[in-house]
């Protein structure tokens, strides 16, 4: 170099700061001053509603999770029940309390109870200090129901008021119990722990446990059930998980919350995978909306990324930038979005608050981070292959505008996102194996779906030859901007495929629910007619009743062998203490099968073949149907034999077959069917259920009355409670499904934001050109349309797909065609992506040309 | 003589009164032909592009320096490489072959953040199609060159520099609030805000109409007039270059003094004689 140009020649240098503080200050200014641009505004709400979503719900499960077992232990009467023939040892108590649960004591039996000349078969109830653990008591004193935690007072009982009827009794009665009179002093209609065991078939009285001792009734050789009711923190049962299987290895039955949840409870399972279902699909819309509005954000940042450059901004400086920017973008975001999950899931409990009764616990803090972590993962894993082009833009790009670094490829886009997304799912779910299988399952679809819009694109541009000009040329637009457009239609379509599976999978449920618990399901079960009674007591029945269930034979028996080895032996060691073996089970036959069952394995038996079967030799074992969960329980299958003890006799039966059954159906239901013939000879009882509207039942009273020892069930209470339940649980439903329509608008939002500089460049090209707004719109509207028309019926067919898959597997519903989702879907989107366009663009056509050329020059 | 360190100081307040600016004009007049300091130097620079038998020279064996104080103006037809040229000496490109140094920095050694880091408030650019970011603010766009370098900004520096460009009462528009004239003066206050010592203008009233274009010339040359700064200006329109200290001619990829006979003849920019 020349001797002038010396060191001196150089100015004071003023180097870029490069410090955090410096960084974070221009950061916020750049975000500040961004919030301008309506791709930031998308980026944003679409974080917003990627943490509302993941935090509502993430707050409502957890909250909700809890008080749920809580829910279950009301109707169960306590986290844990302990179940014997005989009273508690203080060590069991003692056990209990130690480990930190509330206790309280119970005896239940069966007795006599007299009013005047007449008897009545009642279960009686005897409770002690502090019950109920859970939940309270619907007591009519005289004066209307009233809701109370109080035990009788001593020597007055509460009764129901089916026993008085029964009786003929009124209040200030006194019945006699064993060797004591009791005055009742009020009707129950009801009590927390209204379990649906054979006791309480017959009309419950409430008594104090000292005056059931007193009474004579707890008296050697009386058939007693002394329950241990246990309530406590989850830590505390869960410290009790070794000492509970002692304990029933000693027989005592143990019912747990965690594991014997009520028949309610399938119901809310499967709403509660539906919420997370819906998470998940708010995430995803949320990514894709984030990952459309990344790519016009970076576009417009080239130029800012280009100038810095000029200015001096080092590689590293600008990525600090932008990183600091994006980051404060997320953390805004993720604040803005967890106060409105935090609303959200308030409403979503305020819905379900009649049937938590207890106190929830508060929002803990997990649902929090994982909604700040789901929107800094979203932004890195959809937006970050974008975001890297900023930091490899050339300061020589402000001169050479084409110099711009080429675009993230949409297949390394996807595949990141995917990765993401798949990295949440498995953290969601913790199940690695279905996270990946989701994930690939995921990835083939789409590659799928991108070659069936390629095809549906071609065939556009023949099928619109036929149509009017702007159809025409609308259709034409499409295919001119091709990999854009089927970018674009491969976002929407996924997009509606996700609102449509929320919206289906929330009407199938319902649908289902309502199915399953039809106005006239009944309310009422008859247990215990004597085979002598039956044909009279059907016929009265039938008198008052048009809904009746089949009637059903019982028989009583244990299943003692499989296979010629001790049952016990010869399941598996988690199936050991499986209740089936424990008690012994309703058996019954039947020539046909139940309506609500279905066969998944073998062949039904007719009952010829049994009879001639039980003809040909006593020793060869009948055919039997069991159900399918029994047999999962019990590892059992086809060919299986099965000893069964009955009253003291056995008989031995080959499983020809395997039943669905539909437990939640509220009709009789059997584990084991046998053909009609085998178990004839064995002492058996009918059972019914039937329908009787509430302001009808007065009508069972002359029943009673005729056939006294048939035992009348009412489960009318228990019915409402499940319809209501699944009335909020619904409505629960769709507040969620709200959402995630809210983070499908913002997916179409943002996308159609990103592709608006492009539109505006050709509107004003096609206006400088001469071409009329009135022409302008329609083609506009056109294409438009044939992109929402595209998405939709793409959409259609993922929708269908994966509902096929959701339900068959996880939700455990029927397979059903939607065949409006086929007319809907692309017409739908159609009227939409075309509304919302139209809408976008408003502002464009009312812009002179030469303004929209000149915003394009800027970029 | 004056320094870079004191032509700062000159224009330390750009919004001082009339007075002093008179005073400090006067000064860099008259310090300006004394200052032989070289800010730019080129030796044998080439350029080439593409490779093989693909290949196409644009800058050929080029030789110049340029001193502090200097305006410059590098005229030449579409196509001759003028702002390849100007991409060149401002670092934002690099050379094939040759020694480019930009304030005694040989460019060739420093990677693009090394050359990023020597521009870092020392370079100043106006180019022909403004490059304001469309969603920042008069103001901000102003700002932006200033916040990059310096951690605590004053927001009235940029004000005072849009006030003396005649835009005190736009500075919250936005770009497209603007007519071209009026964003050509933004990018002339951020150009000058960081009081760099040296300005690269790249066709700066290119896409202006003749009277607004001569407004435009008008203050950025005031503007470096009294700011000292160093000017190289790249444009076609030879009116312009005149208004420059020195005119250089980039033909064939070789830069010709403006008088030079060999070149002069029939390389004039446009086919418009000037000067």
């Amino acid at each position: 170099m020349t001797a002038r140009s010396t060191p001196d020649a150089r100015p004071s240098t003023r180097h870029p700061s490069s410090g955090v503080a410096h960084t974070l200050q221009l950061g916020w200014a750049g975000l500040r001053r961004d919030l301008r641009a309506a791709d930031v505004r998308a980026l944003f709400l679409a974080l917003v509603l990627a943490v509302a979503a993941t935090t509502m719900i993430g707050f409502f499960l957890d909250r909700i999770g809890s008080a749920l077992e809580r829910q279950s232990g009301q109707l169960l009467g306590g986290d844990l029940v302990l179940v014997q023939g005989n009273p508690f040892d203080t060590q069991v108590l003692d056990t209990l309390e130690d480990a930190g649960m509330t206790t309280a004591r119970q005896v239940n039996t069966v007795s006599m109870a007299g009013f005047d000349d007449r008897f009545q078969l009642a279960s009686l109830k005897g409770v002690a200090p502090a019950y109920p653990l859970y939940g309270s008591f619907q007591v009519d004193f005289g004066d209307g129901a009233e809701t109370t935690t109080q035990l009788p007072e001593r020597h007055t009982i509460w009764v129901e008021p089916r026993l008085g009827t029964a009786l003929g009794l009124t209040l200030g009665d006194s019945i006699t119990l064993g060797d004591e009179p009791f005055r009742v002093s009020g009707w129950i209609l009801e009590e927390p722990d209204h379990d649906v065991g054979l006791a309480s078939f017959n009309p419950r009285i409430m008594i104090n446990l000292p005056d059931l001792e007193r009474s004579g009734l707890i008296a050697p050789g009386a058939r007693l059930t002394w329950r241990l009711l246990a309530a406590g923190p989850p830590e505390a049962v869960r410290s009790l998980d070794d000492q509970l299987e002692t304990w029933q290895d000693r027989g005592i039955r143990v019912i747990d919350v965690r594991k014997d949840s009520p028949r309610i409870g399938r119901a809310l399972e499967r709403s509660q995978q539906y919420l997370s279902l819906s998470g998940l699909a708010a995430v995803l819309l949320a990514g894709v909306a984030v990952a459309m509005a990344t790519r016009r954000y970076v576009e417009r940042h080239l130029d800012t990324a280009a100038l810095m450059r000029c200015f001096g901004a080092s590689q590293r400086q600008l990525s600090r930038i932008f990183a600091a920017q994006l980051a404060m973008l997320a953390l805004t975001a993720a604040a803005a979005g967890a106060v409105l999950g935090l609303i959200g899931q308030w409403a979503l409990l305020s819905l379900l608050v009649q049937f938590l009764p207890l106190e929830l616990p508060p929002p803990g803090p997990l649902p929090l981070l994982l909604g700040m972590l789901t929107a800094v993962a979203i932004l890195i894993g959809f937006a970050g292959p974008t975001l890297l082009r900023l930091k490899q833009v050339s300061a020589l790009k402000v001169l050479r505008r084409e110099l711009a670094p080429l675009p993230a490829s949409g297949w390394v886009v996807i595949i990141c996102a995917s990765l993401m997304f798949g990295a949440l799912l498995w953290l969601y779910s913790g199940d690695l194996v279905l996270s990946a299988g989701l994930l690939i399952g995921g990835l083939v679809t789409l590659v799928v779906l991108w070659g069936v819009a390629q095809v549906m694109l071609s065939l556009l541009l023949r099928g619109a030859a036929l149509l009017p000009r702007h159809w025409r040329q609308g259709s034409r637009q499409l295919a001119r901007r091709r990999q854009s457009s089927i970018g674009q239609i491969l976002a929407f379509a996924v997009t509606f495929a996700l609102m449509a599976l929320i919206a289906l999978v929330r009407t199938d449920l319902i649908d289902d629910w309502q199915s399953k618990l039809p106005d006239d399901a009944p309310n009422q079960f008859a247990i215990n007619i004597q085979p002598s009674q039956r044909d009279g007591f059907i016929s009265a029945l039938d008198e008052i009743t048009d809904s009746r269930s089949e009637v059903y034979p019982i028989v009583r028996g244990r299943l003692v062998e499989i296979n010629g080895v001790t049952a016990r032996d010869a399941v598996p060691e988690k199936a050991r203490h499986d209740g089936n073996l424990r008690r012994e089970i309703n058996l019954t036959w039947a020539a046909t099968m139940p309506d609500n069952n279905t066969l998944t394995e073998g062949a039904w038996f007719s009952d010829e073949d049994a009879r001639e079967k039980q003809a040909a030799t006593r020793e060869a074992p009948v055919g039997v149907s069991v159900a399918k969960s029994m047999a999962e329980d019990l590892s059992l299958g086809i060919g299986d034999r099965l000893t069964f003890d009955i009253g003291g006799r056995e008989i031995t039966a080959e499983i020809t077959s395997l039943r669905n059954v539909d437990w939640e159906s509220f009709q009789p239901n059997f584990f084991v069917i046998f053909p009609p013939g085998p178990l004839e000879r064995f002492s058996h009882s009918f059972i019914t259920a039937f329908h009787l509207p509430l302001d009808e039942q007065q009508a069972l009273g002359p029943l009673v009355q005729q056939y006294p020892s048939v035992s009348l069930l009412d489960i009318d209470a228990i019915l409402q409670q499940v319809r209501d339940l699944l009335r909020q649980v619904s409505r629960a439903v769709e507040l969620v499904l709200l959402f995630v329509l809210l983070a499908g608008v913002a997916v179409l939002y943002a996308a159609l934001t990103a592709s608006r500089p492009a539109r505006s460049h050709e509107w004003a090209l096609l206006r400088v050109f001469g071409a009329g707004d009135r022409r302008l719109v329609r083609t506009q509207l056109a294409e438009f349309g044939w992109l929402g028309f595209c998405s939709g019926l793409l959409g259609a067919m993922l929708a269908e797909g994966v509902s096929a898959l959701l339900y068959g597997v996880w939700l455990d519903l029927d397979v059903r065609v939607h065949p409006s989702v086929w007319l809907l879907m692309p017409l739908g989107g159609a009227l939409l992506i075309g509304g919302i366009g139209y809408l976008l663009s408003t502002p464009l056509r009312r812009q002179a040309p030469m303004e929209s050329l000149r915003l394009l020059g800027e970029g | 003589m004056s320094t870079p360190e004191t032509r700062k100081q000159d224009v330390e307040h750009p919004g001082q009164d009339d007075s002093q600016r008179d005073e400090q004009e006067g000064h860099a007049r008259s310090a300006r032909p004394q200052d032989r300091t070289t800010i730019l130097m080129a030796r044998q620079l080439e350029k080439t592009v593409g490779s093989g038998s693909s290949a196409i020279t644009i800058l050929k064996a080029l030789d110049l320096e340029i001193h502090a104080g200097e305006s410059v103006a590098i005229v030449g037809s579409s196509g001759s490489g003028k702002s390849t040229l100007l991409a060149l000496l401002a670092g934002l490109d690099t050379l094939t072959h040759g020694e480019l140094a930009l304030f005694g920095e040989p460019l060739s050694s420093l990677d693009e953040d090394g050359r990023a880091r020597l521009r870092a408030g020392q370079v100043g650019f106006v180019f022909q199609n403004f490059q304001l970011l469309p969603t920042l603010t008069a103001l901000e766009n102003v700002l932006l060159p200033l916040e990059l370098s310096e951690s605590s900004v004053d927001a009235r520096q940029a004000q005072q520099w849009l006030a003396r460009v005649g835009l005190e009462a736009r500075v919250q528009h936005l770009p497209k609030q603007l007519s071209g004239g009026e964003q050509q003066r933004v990018a002339i206050a951020r150009a000058f805000v960081t009081r760099p010592a040296l300005v690269f203008a790249d066709e700066p009233t290119g896409n202006l109409d003749r009277a607004t274009g001569d407004r435009i010339a008008d203050l950025l040359f005031t503007l470096n007039r009294e700011s000292g700064t160093t000017l190289v200006l790249v444009t076609h329109d030879p009116q312009l270059a005149a208004r420059c200290d020195r005119t250089l001619i980039l033909d064939e990829g070789r830069l010709h003094a403006h008088g030079d006979s060999t070149a002069a003849s029939h390389h004039e920019p446009d086919g418009v004689d000037h000067r």
